[in-house]
Parts: structure tokens; sequence; C-alpha cells
């Protein structure tokens, strides 16, 4: 009773993660200047960076007693641990949406409105995908960041061996293991392009718990304190938002959306002959 | 009604403290604060994560996430005109925000780690494109957002 209690999955990843959290945290907060840009790394970052380094396939490569720490049975453990380890953090959000609620109901024609602002993905995605060489895949990859919601849409509309929903399980994997990272860049850096703060914060909410965190902490250290905990309200306000509207979105506007472009934008911007793989 | 078995929500109320004192023992690194001053937070904040997991597991029909519950939760429980707004605001206050999230992104590395050699096997230009979208939908709706708020007056 007592290991199946606290398996080892649960008791090394705890371990694993507790040095992964004091090493970030003792790190702390950075922030650099890139000529007009500001980057700031937050403890979380470095978790991340912390935590794929610590898996066996890479350092535990080199450092054999680090494979026995987090060996295939942690990794496995970690998934749905994040899962759980999200919930604190909700309740933080909710902390700070809550004192804020009539400053965002007063801007709810903003927060519905930008929830459009979600099918940029195609327009900036699928050009490029077409530029590149890519077919069918280049559908999938840019309907969406491809979440779960959208997998789970393309998987049954196209099959997910399909050309489609190759491209859809890229993009979801790439978001996956590098969508907090690279969001976490560009939410302090998204200031040096002049957009307000609080349109950064909304933007932030894109549906990912993880991705959204990231971006609006990054944003919310990088702003003027007094401003901080709008831009997490917002964000938080604006993730919620999605979280409900991101189906729809993806199968009556996205999908039909982005096959239309795709007839119109690949016999021009198309390689000819392209294989479909790219 | 959903799946409501002791045995799940026991099993999760224990993950849910090993969360707890990795927050607490991270926001005491990175921020200094005291660990058993932050206690009866914590101990809040976990509570209402346990609830939101029971109301998902309770309604499965409502397509809601266990973290958008917690929000939700907290939320309502922090409104203004609500009498518990300052107590729950302060309570809770002793749990950091940004300690929240060093524990997750820490347990997402390690989870995907091991996925680096499937994204080997994607075609680069996917890598791409992904990054393309995930900018396209960041500022889509950041203009967009712009654009409104600075109709209403907000901005």
């Amino acid at each position: 009773m007592a290991d199946k209690m606290f398996t080892k999955g649960l008791i090394n990843s705890f371990v694993a993660v507790l040095i992964i959290v004091i090493i970030s945290e003792f790190i702390g907060i950075n922030s650099f200047s890139v000529g007009i840009a500001t980057v700031t790394l937050l403890p979380m970052l470095f978790a991340v960076i912390f935590g794929i380094l610590a898996t066996p396939g890479i350092l535990g490569k080199v450092i054999p007693p680090l494979k026995k720490l987090v060996n295939d049975e942690v990794i496995e453990f970690a998934g749905p641990m994040v899962m759980i380890a999200l919930l604190p953090l909700g309740v933080k959000y909710g902390t700070l949406v809550g004192p804020n609620v009539l400053k965002i109901i007063q801007a709810g024609p903003a927060f519905l409105l930008q929830e459009f602002g979600n099918i940029g993905t195609i327009f900036v995605a699928l050009p490029v995908a077409l530029l590149l060489g890519l077919k069918r895949e280049a559908v999938g990859a840019s309907v969406s960041i491809c979440r779960e919601v959208t997998l789970g849409i393309m998987g049954e509309k196209y099959g997910i061996d399909s050309p489609e929903g190759t491209g859809t399980l890229g993009t979801y994997l790439i978001g996956t293991v590098f969508g907090t990272i690279f969001f976490g860049l560009l939410g302090s850096l998204s200031l040096a392009t002049g957009l307000h703060p609080l349109a950064l914060a909304m933007a932030s909410g894109m549906g990912s718990g993880s991705m959204m965190t990231a971006a609006s902490s990054s944003l919310a250290a990088a702003v003027d304190p007094a401003l901080s905990e709008t831009v997490l309200a917002y964000a938080a306000t604006s993730n919620m938002l999605t979280g409900v509207t991101g189906l729809y979105m993806v199968i009556f506007i996205s999908i039909p959306l982005v096959n239309k472009l795709y007839d119109i934008l690949e016999p021009i911007l198309g390689r000819k002959g392209g294989k479909n793989n790219g | 009604m959903g799946n409501l078995e002791m045995n799940k929500i026991l099993e999760q109320f224990k993950l849910l403290i090993f969360v707890g004192i990795l927050i607490l023992i991270g926001q005491w690194v990175g921020f200094g604060n005291e660990i058993l001053a932050s206690l009866p937070g914590m101990i809040l904040v976990i509570l209402i994560s346990q609830l939101a997991l029971i109301i998902k597991a309770a309604f499965p029909k409502i397509k809601f996430p266990a973290f958008a519950w917690a929000t939700m939760t907290a939320l309502i429980l922090s409104m203004p005109f609500m009498p518990t707004a300052a107590w729950f605001l302060k309570t809770t206050g002793n749990v950091q925000f940004l300690g929240t999230t060093t524990p997750i992104l820490a347990y997402a590395g390690l989870s995907v780690g091991n996925k680096l050699g499937v994204i080997k096997k994607l075609s680069w230009k996917i890598v791409i494109v992904a990054f393309c979208a995930f900018i396209g939908t960041f500022f889509g709706s950041a203009i967009i957002a712009q654009i409104v708020l600075k109709i209403q007056g907000i901005i």
C-alpha cells in the first residue's frame, strides 16, 4: 500500500522538480535590453529549459546518475502533473480578475472582438508555408495554434495521418515543446511594437494555459508595476473566453477560411511540383 | 453526474499537496515568503484547486477545463461586492503569482523532453510555420484589441 501511495514516479519527479524550482528561483528574474526592446527572463523560463535538459535523452545520456533520478517513469508522470500544477495558478488568476471584474466588463467589446484575431495564424502562417513548398500540410499547420481542441477537430475531419493532420500535429508539438519559451520571450519583446500593454495582454490569452502564463507574466514583469495586475487579469479573462469560443471559431471560421485561402494562394505562391512532405 | 470517486479525489488531493510544498519552497527561495506565514493561503488555494477538479468531474458535459473552474471560483470569491473578498484576497495574497508558475513549467519541461526526437523527424519547415502561427494569433488579437480599446476610450 505504502509504495502504491507514493510511487517512484511521484517521488522522483518531486525531487527533480524541487531541485529545478530551487535553482530557477535562485536565479530569479532577469531583464536586459536588446536595442529598443526589453527581454524579461522569468524563473519559469529557466524551469522549462532545465526540465527539458534533465530528461534521459539529453543530459541523462551524459550524466548516468541523473538518468536514475529522471527515468521514463518520471517523464510519464510529469505530463498529468502539469494539469494538477496549473490549478493553483488558475486560482491566483481568479484573484486578479475578481477585483477588476467591472473594468473587464467595461472592456467587453474589445475582449469579444479580439477573439477574431486568432485567425491571424492563417494570414501569417499559410503564405509562409506555401512559399516554403508545403502543400496540404500548410492547411493543418496554420489553421490555429493547434492546441488539443484543434487536434481533435482536425483528426476527426481529415484523419491525424493525413497531410492536414500531420501539419496540425506539427504545430501542436512545436507549441508543446517551445510554446512557453517562445511566448515567454515574445511577451516582453512585444512592447517594442508600441501596442498598448492591455491590448497585448488580451492577445496573450489564446487558449493555452501555459502559453498565456508565459506571455502575460513576462509582459506584466516588463510593464509599469501599476499596470501589471490588470495585464494579468486581462490575459486570464481572454484565455477563458478563448476556451469557450475556440472550438466554434475553428469549426465555423478557421477551417473554411484556411481552405478558401489555400485555393486562392496555392497557385500563386505554391512551388510547382513540390512534394507533399516538403 | 459524472465520475466522483472518493479514491480519485484523494489521489488528486495528494498530488496537490506535493505541488503546494513545491510552491512554498520555491517562493521562499525566490521571494523570501516565510513558509509558515504562507501556509494558510496555500491551503486555501489547494482546497479551491481540488474543488475545481470536483466541479469538472461532476459536469463532464460542460467542456471547461479544471484550470478555468479554478479561476472562476476564485474570481467569484474575490469580486468587490462579495463579503468574502477582503479575507480571500488577504489570505491568498501570501501565495505569489509567479511562485505558482515555476513548478508547472518544470513539470512541463520534464514531460516534453522526450518529444525532442519526434520534433527532429518533423520537417524544419513546419517549425517555421508553427512560429508564424504563434505570431499571427498574438498580433492578430493585439491589433484588434488595440483598435477597439482605443475606440472605447479605455487606452
